[in-house]
């Protein structure tokens, strides 16, 4: 059989002198690069408590949405990932739109926080914080966007609180945390979470970010690095690069009794959508959401399969669902340009038809 | 003639001391990577970034390896080239996947180690646990049993880490499997190295996520965090009473603290809440008989105000009623400075 390698001794020698060359000369741009800021999307902030922050984004021109947009993130990783740079930035889309885009920042939990528990997150905060927006506006509901374990809580939430939520969109939101290609929930499935939460209190953010990384081990500890050579010396590739790196590690740690019950009730027990699921006392039933659901998801999404959150469909019971699968992941669902073209689009004229 | 107060006072000062000596050793130790410990702070600037792109030189290395020895060199046997290449011991990539897991498995053994050690120079005996668990009796027999406990979750935590081990390196192997296989694929030509790379990268891990999604690979991983967890738990205890006898706050009373300052805050907001609910409802009560009252007012006759000030103004007593009527929508034509206030 012929030897399928068929590597030109010189052009390998020119492959390897390129990648010494690039990286030497990386070296010195990457000794130069600041610490790349976020878009920094004009903002006012309208409500805090605690470590919580509520962001109300300030548009160019006036909303020509009557409702405004509460945006939830997830407790994982920071909310700038919907702001991420300007070209880049989900919130700048949405209000080139005509949104009215609010954005619900939980902060960096540490160890007085330890004992907040998701009834404190989703009947507490979140439900300030819709409050707050519903008073300013005057108005009995508003617009709620979910993403990822952000859209979880807006699910139970809207279960629990349905007469404050006008319409519901989710994004890369688990709702069948037990999909046979869950690798994140088969994980955690043997996992004692009682004796891990007593022993770690908060769960750090770096012990969360390697778990994340050995999802896919060698291309994001590995491959990824390599491809950055290539872009040592496009400052501008550079720079996006390494905010993305920023966005990535600088990461809040979790509050302890909060992912007790998330790995106990969502992961492992799976009761959003066995209907057995319980938040401060108030049993969560998906069948109580019947405002319109526009459920978003990512067809290439690593940490939250798409038929994770597919199964929404099956759970709600509003007779307005309406379901979109994005080419892309779960990160480039928010930044690709790919997204910037179809999500906030999207969203905004799905809203359009229910302002 | 020896004194059994001041002996007991002596040794419980000495037993003090040693302790404090061990938990200072603690942390001349040097950092230990493992997986389910936070990791350690940062270094600063530039020097981050050297250690970042420093795990860049491994696929340098391989690099030239490859171009030098493997595959720019014609061979008859491309299967053993491969194997050369991403299988010898001196490859970078011989541990793919268990590189990090390597590292912090041994990091965590290194850890608890060096704590075991320094607990045996701290006064606590020996670690007769590790030969399997013997009676324990005694002043110290709970330190005794404790120190038994902690040796037995040690070992269990390394051969859970073992056991994760070897599910990683079968993770590798066929990672190089799949490798051959694809370029065993009719027409398929590699003809760079980086294409042979991504190549790799592509068939290890799909090699991985098969593992890592089959039931043993969940069971491994729970034991390991489960072990590694039992291991810190105890090592927490043991770091408890020493800071107990020297009189430092721990964390489980700041924790315990912590516990109820939040119970606290929760039943403040309840009350608060319940507080504002039967306000509501109050002021709901007053403003329903506030306007009971009014209109209890506006049907009574005007008879005695009237006649009070009947002589001194009488016709604004008479213009008052009619304006009253006014306001009252009766009639779409009484209704004219509702229309202009529209305007």
């Amino acid at each position: 059989m012929q030897t399928p390698l068929r590597v030109d001794p010189t052009q390998a020698l020119a492959d390897i002198a390129t990648f010494q060359r690039k990286l030497a000369a990386g070296m010195a741009n990457l000794r130069n690069m600041r610490e790349p800021e976020y878009a920094n999307t004009p903002r006012e902030l309208v409500y805090s408590e605690d470590k919580l922050k509520v962001w109300h984004f300030t548009g160019h021109g006036k909303a020509t949405s009557k409702t405004p947009l509460l945006i939830v993130y997830a407790l994982v990783n920071t909310v700038w990932m919907t702001d991420l740079q300007a070209d880049r930035s989900m919130v700048r889309n949405l209000l080139e739109q005509g949104e009215d885009v609010y954005l619900i920042d939980w902060g960096y939990p540490d160890g007085a926080d330890r004992w907040l528990t998701l009834d404190d997150y989703i009947n507490g905060y979140l439900d300030r914080c819709v409050d707050v927006v519903r008073k300013r506006h005057g108005l009995d509901a508003i617009n709620l966007l979910g993403i990822c374990q952000g859209g979880a809580f807006s699910l139970c939430y809207t279960a629990l609180h349905p007469d404050k939520v006008k319409n519901l969109i989710t994004m890369v939101t688990p709702v069948d945390f037990h999909t046979p290609d869950n690798m994140l929930s088969h994980w955690c499935r043997r996992m004692d979470v009682d004796l891990f939460v007593d022993t770690m209190g908060n769960i750090p953010a770096g012990l969360m970010n390697y778990v994340y990384l050995t999802l896919k081990p060698l291309r994001l500890n590995q491959q990824k690095y390599i491809g950055m050579v290539d872009i040592l010396d496009n400052p501008t590739e550079l720079e996006n690069f390494l905010r993305m790196e920023r966005w990535i590690f600088d990461s809040p740690d979790q509050a302890g009794e909060a992912f007790r019950q998330f790995i106990k009730d969502f992961y492992q027990g799976n009761k959003l959508v066995k209907g057995t699921l319980d938040i401060g006392g108030q049993s969560v039933d998906l069948g109580m959401i019947t405002q319109p659901v526009l459920n978003i998801f990512a067809e290439q999404d690593h940490l939250v399969p798409p038929d994770a959150s597919r199964a929404l469909g099956k759970h709600v019971g509003t007779t307005d669902y309406t379901q979109l699968a994005f080419k892309g992941g779960h990160i480039g669902i928010y930044v690709s340009g790919r997204a910037q073209r179809e999500v906030p689009p999207a969203i905004h004229q799905w809203l359009r038809q229910r302002d | 003639m020896a004194d059994p107060a001041n002996d007991f006072i002596r040794d419980y000062q000495a037993l003090a001391q040693q302790s404090w000596d061990a938990w200072t050793r603690q942390f001349q130790q040097p950092p230990a990577a493992n997986p389910f410990a936070p990791p350690p702070a940062p270094a600063a600037g530039n020097d981050m970034l050297e250690r970042t792109l420093a795990g860049l030189k491994g696929y340098f290395d391989w690099m030239q390896a490859a171009a030098s020895g493997g595959a720019a060199q014609p061979a008859t046997d491309w299967r053993q080239q491969l194997q050369q290449m991403f299988g010898g011991a001196s490859q970078p990539f011989a541990q793919a996947f268990g590189g990090i897991d390597t590292a912090g498995a041994e990091g965590f053994s290194r850890q608890w180690q060096s704590w075991l050690q320094a607990v045996q120079r701290g006064g606590f005996g020996e670690l007769s646990g590790l030969q399997g668990p013997t009676p324990a009796f005694g002043l110290n027999r709970e330190q005794q049993m404790q120190q038994q406990a902690l040796a037995t979750a040690l070992l269990e935590s390394m051969r859970a880490s073992a056991r994760y081990q070897e599910l990683i390196q079968r993770a590798n192997a066929e990672g190089m499997q799949r490798l051959q296989a694809r370029l065993a694929e009719p027409g398929r030509q590699v003809d760079s190295l980086k294409g042979l790379y991504d190549l790799w990268v592509d068939a290890s891990e799909e090699a991985y996520a098969g593992i890592a999604l089959s039931d043993e690979f969940r069971d491994a991983y729970g034991e390991m965090v489960n072990t590694q967890m039992r291991v810190r738990q105890l090592q927490q205890q043991q770091t408890e009473q020493m800071c107990q006898q020297l009189g430092v706050p721990t964390r489980s009373e700041v924790s315990s603290l912590g516990e109820r300052l939040q119970a606290l805050r929760r039943e403040f907001r309840a009350n608060l809440a319940d507080g504002s609910a039967d306000h509501a409802g109050e002021i709901m009560a007053l403003r329903r008989e506030l306007a009971a009252l009014k209109r209890r007012l506006a049907d009574r006759p005007a008879v005695p105000a009237v006649k009070k000030r009947a002589a001194a103004k009488p016709a604004v007593a008479v213009k008052k009623a009619p304006a009253k009527a006014a306001r009252k929508p009766t009639s779409p034509s009484k209704s004219g400075s509702g229309q202009r206030k529209r305007k």
